[in-house]
């Protein structure tokens, strides 16, 4: 396989440009747009699962929600027979030899799917509340503990979301519905930067 | 909005997740073509129109993306249970074991 | 004037004044008041007329239950809400209000002449009176009726506001936060549960808020709210939402919750949500929503300054409001008692209490004796007096329903009725939850929930302070050991329509206020054969005003059952249905306002599309380029310069927004078998077919080109709008059928940009800038796919044509589609590269005869009628949709068939959708044999082309059909569909 990064004259545009209330006021929140990332459609057999995490060392969590997340490889088991692997452009080419070692071995499926995404990092006390204003899951941390993830939607839009922290989420979206999905982060981020009302009773 | 229980996430997941899919148990003939057109048309085309159980299939299409069976009781809009694809019909007694359980 | 206000009475007396200015005067307030209490402070109790009759009405209660009272808020263009309940309408410093269905205004109103040809309004008056002509349904009827008879004018102007909304769960919802529901969240939130508490009012505390004078667990009740107030707050699992409506409870306890923002606030923050909704699942559902009181039903009881007595505890006790100087108290429950000994104590003279009831409790008689305060039982108000507001009332003896002495006059500036409690059930109601009926408070109370859910306090039929408190906190999960100072909760009794010493065809005693439906109404309705109360409802609109009959369904039901002489449980009660009280489309659209409403996906390359001035179109969720006008172009210029440059040049299309999904797995081609009619065992890697794909019906479903990458790997493409539901279909399939099939499908629609290089030139173009694929014709040929680089991006290069020129569609990851379009711009300056849309694409495909799914099929089209039976796998044992092409009517005789259409005139370009018929000349109705569906101009033909569905079409080869359109019938022959180039020689450029 050929590695474009040294080659290619082109740019890469995710086609998201996030407002600058989106930044939040300090590093610790806000929502930012990932830089492009790799990520793999895995499918095989569950039963597969452990020779072949043996043979790739990339770690497949057996149950469905449950992601493992090493240095910048993080892999999002989402279905029986799936998972989503998201890593840094740079292990583009060590991935795709290990999986041609796995698919010499085992009956399965790996498609390139790192453009189909676009992967937002939302951070801050609010994280929460923000993916819940069109997230219909509990996203608490009892319910939604760090490392919990799982497809779900956002209104109408299917998403991906992935707790990294008590107080950071990775969402990931099919890349014609990111601009849709930033606006709505949009538009909260408006409504927090409003001071905050009195709550409870009285005047 | 319903919670359905995913068999294969194993969870309460809400309504929107989910796709419904029709009358489960309606097996396509291995065969088709030995079929007549009565036996085919009713393949096709005939469906149970349940008051109360009915037996039905849904689609995590927004999670593990997995079809699914379902035992609902048309005229309560409680599930009863649901289960794998494959799993065989439940009978009267799993039915009424998996409500007694759902009301504990 | 504020001689209404009581010093040392009520929350607010000493609050801040402030102004504010209704139907254009202005008046003085307080903060903390509703627009209700402030202006009954000024004396005002006319507040609105009524809906049908123009009646003149004051205020009637104090809350969301108002049914009297409603004005239109204005806080400038944008922000006008109509029918808002002045008793809710939280008054800050400069609230504009005026008041509604009036002309000219409110205390001169034109359309009061209906009250005085009321005999002509009925029950059923509407259903009865403007059935006929038919020629004066819209012309005159509705816009006569609307002028006269309705609710607040809608607003003119968008709204200007945003709405927000959210997801939260909790452990226990608590709707109500009155002392039941405090309780409740007490005793929930104790132990970490996540608790949420949702009340309607801007204060938290319900009923507690105007009984100052009771005792909890040895504390002033406002002391123990307070106290309460504030262990909740500093509970971190708590979530108070005061000012928020439970509207909704919906299955496995999900609810709905309206929070007001703004509305309340002076100074309006233009970027702060209105409202927002709340979307709640709650793992407990504790309802404490209270009771309301319900009005006695007499004559002239919606005079203005006759409210309830509850309104008139909390005008005094919580605004420090009296509602009149000289009060008459008309009841039928002790509870009234307490409010006449409060407006007693607070200095009002109490002119009277007039109790329908034969015997009162001594305790309350001594009371009133203390304060000199007359009772009279087995009395009632037979009729009141005054236009604009109450003057006095008579009132005489009663025995058995039946006036039995004269009626005397005793003067009063406000009459107070209490006709009992009716609890809030609206909520479990909802929920699905069955209802009882108790005789003795003459209400329906819950009875088995279908939720997890459980009702607490009055809205339970548990009335009295010490009782509520304890079903709370025991609903809460704790003990329950309240003492207060609160005495039992009094008696009363359930009364029908009272007796009136006046001729009973002259008066009116209102049931439903809102919706002017009066006791004979009900009566009318049932002797013309109305039995449940369903129907009634719906014939004499009881019950169906905003308010939803809160006031009103219980004295209906008791109504209609006696009669009918029927048990109401009989009679049966309404149904409650979402929302609890009126709800902004705002709260309900929340963040989806707008362009939000609904996605608009863009392709990577849109942007540059957008830049360069492209028309768009959607198709499905996406936006397309539909044609690039040049210089004022209209679209036929655009698209007939865009066809041509295409043939005699190159044109280039994004075509990125078709569906694409990867099939891989070692069953892939077996996989592939069943879900297309054509075969793939064969196809070697590298190549590609056309693949038609049906449902099992046997009618076309989708197409599209797939290449084979490998043995073990297809590239499928799908139409633009049909990508989810073949996905869908091949998953079901997979998944329910043939799962034993080793192979896995991936949407990979948003993985590449697709950027479409068609004409003569398309290969000189594009051979400087791809590495690693040869594209001369023989190893390139028409119909294969190669894996290669393009400017150093990794490709997959078709080699296929939908417009029957030497063609490519270049796949290229997604984000390089817009930097890629570019570069090939930019190299193919040289050739006249030029851009096409949507249209164009249409065009040149339909003069080759491609059929677009969806537009020249329907449905209903087998690949025989589409003439495409040459892509059916003959030797195939089975696909989707195979066993239903051999039914006995999909081989029959007479079904349409796509043809091609040549018009006589070839300047007329027809009207796709056009009906088509076998000859001219025909009367109307006439025979369609079929239908136009696709129909340009062709460039390269130069002239009209079209597409059509006809009956047995293709052995009507050379015949003519006919096109009947208003103006005139078109002539148009039969052909083939391939118009250009039948022989495909284009595509062999090299």
């Amino acid at each position: 396989m050929l590695s474009e990064k040294n080659r290619t004259i082109l740019f890469m545009d995710q086609g998201v440009h996030l407002a600058p209330i989106m930044s939040g006021e300090t590093e610790a929140d806000g929502v930012t747009l990932i830089n492009v990332q790799v990520r793999y459609s895995l499918r095989f057999k569950p039963e597969d699962r452990v020779a072949v995490q043996k043979l790739s060392k990339i770690d497949l969590p057996e149950k469905i929600g449950v992601s493992s997340i090493k240095n910048d490889k993080m892999v999002l088991c989402l279905g029986p027979d799936e998972w989503l692997l998201i890593a840094d452009l740079s292990r583009k080419e060590e991935l795709q030899q290990t999986f041609e070692r796995i698919s010499s071995k085992f009956v399965c499926s790996v498609v390139d799917v790192s453009h189909r995404n676009t992967g937002f990092s939302i951070r801050g006390p609010y994280a929460e509340t923000m993916i819940n204003t069109g997230c219909p899951l509990d996203l608490s941390i009892r319910v939604f503990p760090i490392g919990r993830c799982t497809r779900t939607v956002y209104e109408s839009t299917e998403i991906i979301v992935l707790r990294k922290g008590e107080a950071e989420f990775h969402v990931e979206v099919w890349r014609s519905f990111a601009p849709y999905l930033s606006h709505f982060f949009e538009k909260f981020m408006m409504d927090v930067s409003v001071p905050q009302r009195e709550t409870g009773g009285g005047k | 909005m319903l919670l359905i229980r995913c068999p294969y996430c194993e969870e309460d997941r809400p309504e929107v997740e989910f796709s419904y899919a029709g009358e489960a148990h309606i097996v396509r003939p291995v065969d088709p073509s030995l079929m007549d057109d009565a036996a085919w048309a009713e393949y096709l085309f005939v469906r149970d129109n349940a008051r109360g159980r009915h037996y039905e299939r849904w689609y995590h299409i927004y999670g593990c993306a997995r079809f699914f069976n379902a035992v609902r009781d048309t005229v309560s809009d409680k599930f009863s249970m649901t289960y794998k694809m494959g799993q065989p019909r439940p009978t009267d007694a799993e039915i009424t074991e998996a409500n007694n359980d759902g009301l504990s | 004037m504020t001689g209404f206000r009581k010093t040392g009475c009520g929350r607010i007396a000493e609050a801040q004044v402030i102004h504010f200015t209704f139907d254009g005067k202005k008046y003085e307030g307080r903060k903390g008041d509703t627009l209700a209490s402030a202006l009954l402070a000024n004396g005002v109790h006319l507040m609105g007329r009524s809906f049908k009759y123009h009646r003149p009405r004051g205020v009637m209660g104090a809350g969301s239950e108002e049914a009297n009272a409603l004005v239109t808020f204005d806080r400038g263009p944008g922000r006008v809400t109509p029918n808002v309940r002045a008793t809710t309408l939280e008054l800050f410093d400069g609230l504009v209000a005026r008041s509604q269905n009036n002309w000219p205004n409110l205390k001169f109103d034109f359309g009061a002449i209906n009250d005085v040809f009321s005999m002509m309004f009925p029950a059923g008056f509407y259903n009865k009176t403007f059935m006929w002509p038919k020629s004066f349904w819209d012309k005159v009827y509705e816009p006569v009726i609307r002028k006269l008879a309705g609710l607040g004018p809608a607003p003119t102007a968008a709204d200007v506001d945003h709405y927000a909304n959210i997801y939260r769960h909790c452990d226990v919802l608590v709707a109500g936060a009155g002392p039941a529901g405090i309780a409740a969240a007490l005793a929930a939130s104790e132990t970490g549960n996540r608790v949420i508490v949702a009340d309607e009012q801007n204060e938290l505390g319900g009923s507690l808020l105007c009984t100052p004078g009771t005792i909890i667990d040895g504390q002033p009740a406002w002391q123990w709210l307070k106290e309460s107030i504030e262990i909740l707050k500093s509970r971190q699992n708590v979530t108070l939402l005061p000012r928020t409506t439970v509207i909704g409870y919906y299955h496995d306890n999900y609810l709905g919750l309206v929070e007001r923002l703004t509305d309340h606030e002076k100074n309006l923050n233009p970027d702060k949500p209105r409202e927002r909704m709340h979307r709640v699942r709650a793992g407990k559902v504790i309802l404490a929503t209270g009771s309301i009181e319900r009005p006695l039903v007499f004559a002239g009881n919606d005079r203005p300054g006759v409210m309830l007595a509850s309104a008139a505890q909390i005008y005094l006790n919580r605004y420090g409001v009296a509602v009149g100087n000289n009060v008459a108290v008309f009841t039928s429950h002790d509870s009234a008692y307490e409010v006449a000994f409060d407006l007693s104590d607070a200095g009002v003279n109490v002119a009277s209490i007039i109790d329908v009831r034969p015997t009162v409790s001594e305790v309350l008689l001594e009371q009133a004796r203390k304060r000199a305060i007359t009772v009279q039982s087995r009395a009632v108000v037979c009729r009141t007096q005054g236009r604009l507001k109450i003057t006095g009332v008579h009132i005489a003896q009663m025995q058995d329903q039946n006036i039995i002495t004269r009626p005397t006059h005793i003067a009063c500036d406000c009459l107070l009725m209490a006709g009992g409690w009716t609890p809030s059930v609206h909520l479990f109601s909802h929920s699905k939850g069955s209802l009882k009926w108790h005789d003795d408070i003459g209400a329906s109370v819950p009875d088995l929930p279908n939720e997890n859910a459980v009702s607490v306090g009055a809205c339970n039929g548990t009335f009295g302070l010490t009782a509520g408190l304890d079903e709370g906190a025991i609903a809460g999960g704790g003990q329950g050991k309240f003492s207060t100072s609160a005495t039992e909760f009094g008696r009363g009794q359930t009364w029908q329509a009272l007796p009136t010493d006046r001729d009973p065809s002259k008066i009116k005693a209102f049931v439903d206020f809102q919706n002017d439906v009066t006791e004979k109404d009900i009566n009318l309705a049932i002797r013309e054969g109305f039995k449940s109360i369903e129907h009634v409802k719906r014939y004499t609109t009881t019950g169906m005003a905003t308010d939803q009959g809160k006031t009103s369904n219980l004295n209906a039901v008791q109504i209609a059952s006696k009669a009918i002489q029927a048990p109401v449980q009989q009679v049966g009660l309404t149904t409650f249905r979402p929302p609890y009280t009126p709800t902004s489309f705002g709260a309900l659209v929340g963040y989806r306002a707008g362009d939000m409403f609904e996605v608009t996906r863009k392709t990577s390359i849109d942007g540059w599309a957008e830049e360069n001035g492209a028309v768009f179109e959607p198709v499905s969720l996406w936006r397309r380029a539909r044609y690039f006008p040049q210089g004022g172009e209209d679209m036929h210029a655009a698209v007939t310069r865009e066809c041509e440059a295409t043939r005699k040049g190159v044109g280039i299309f994004d075509a990125s927004t078709l569906g694409k999904i990867e099939i891989v797995g070692p069953d892939a081609a077996k996989f592939m078998n069943l879900m297309y009619t054509n075969p793939w065992t064969m196809l070697a890697a590298g190549r590609c077919r056309y693949g038609l794909m049906l449902g099992e019906d046997g009618y076309i479903m989708d197409d599209g080109v797939i290449g084979r990458l490998a043995d073990d790997r297809f590239h499928v493409t799908t139409t633009t709008g049909g990508a989810p539901r073949v996905l869908r279909m091949m998953e079901d399939y997979l998944q329910t059928e043939w799962p034993e099939l080793d192979v896995w499908l991936t949407s990979t629609t948003e993985q590449w940009a697709v950027i479409a290089l068609n004409g003569p030139h398309a290969r000189k173009l594009l051979e400087p800038l791809v590495d690693g694929i040869e594209l001369s014709p023989e190893s390139f040929p028409h119909m294969a796919v190669r894996e290669g680089t393009i400017l150093g991006v990794e490709t997959r290069l078709f080699r296929v044509s939908f417009s029957g020129e030497l063609g490519f569609e270049i796949n290229v990851p997604a984000h390089y589609g817009r930097d890629l379009w570019e570069a090939l711009i930019k190299a193919g300056e040289g050739y006249g590269i030029t851009p096409y849309g949507t249209e164009t694409m249409h065009v040149l495909r339909a003069e080759k005869g491609f059929i677009i799914v969806g537009q020249d099929t329907d449905g209903t089209i087998t690949p025989d009628d589409a003439g495409m039976s040459w892509a059916i796998g003959k030797k195939k044992l089975d696909f989707v949709g195979k066993r239903s092409l051999d039914r006995a009517d999909i081989k029959a005789s007479g079904r349409k068939q796509l043809v091609g259409l040549l018009t006589d005139d070839p300047d007329i370009v027809l009207e796709e959708g056009a009906h088509i018929v076998a000859t001219s000349g025909q009367s109307v109705p006439m025979t369609m044999i079929g239908h136009v569906t696709s129909s340009y101009w062709s460039a390269a033909l130069n002239r009209s082309i079209a597409m059509a569905v006809i009956k047995d079409g293709r052995a009507l080869t050379g015949k003519s059909i006919y096109i009947p359109m208003p103006k005139k019938t078109h002539e148009a022959k039969i052909c083939s569909a391939v118009f250009y180039d039948p022989k495909g020689e284009r595509l062999n450029v090299v």
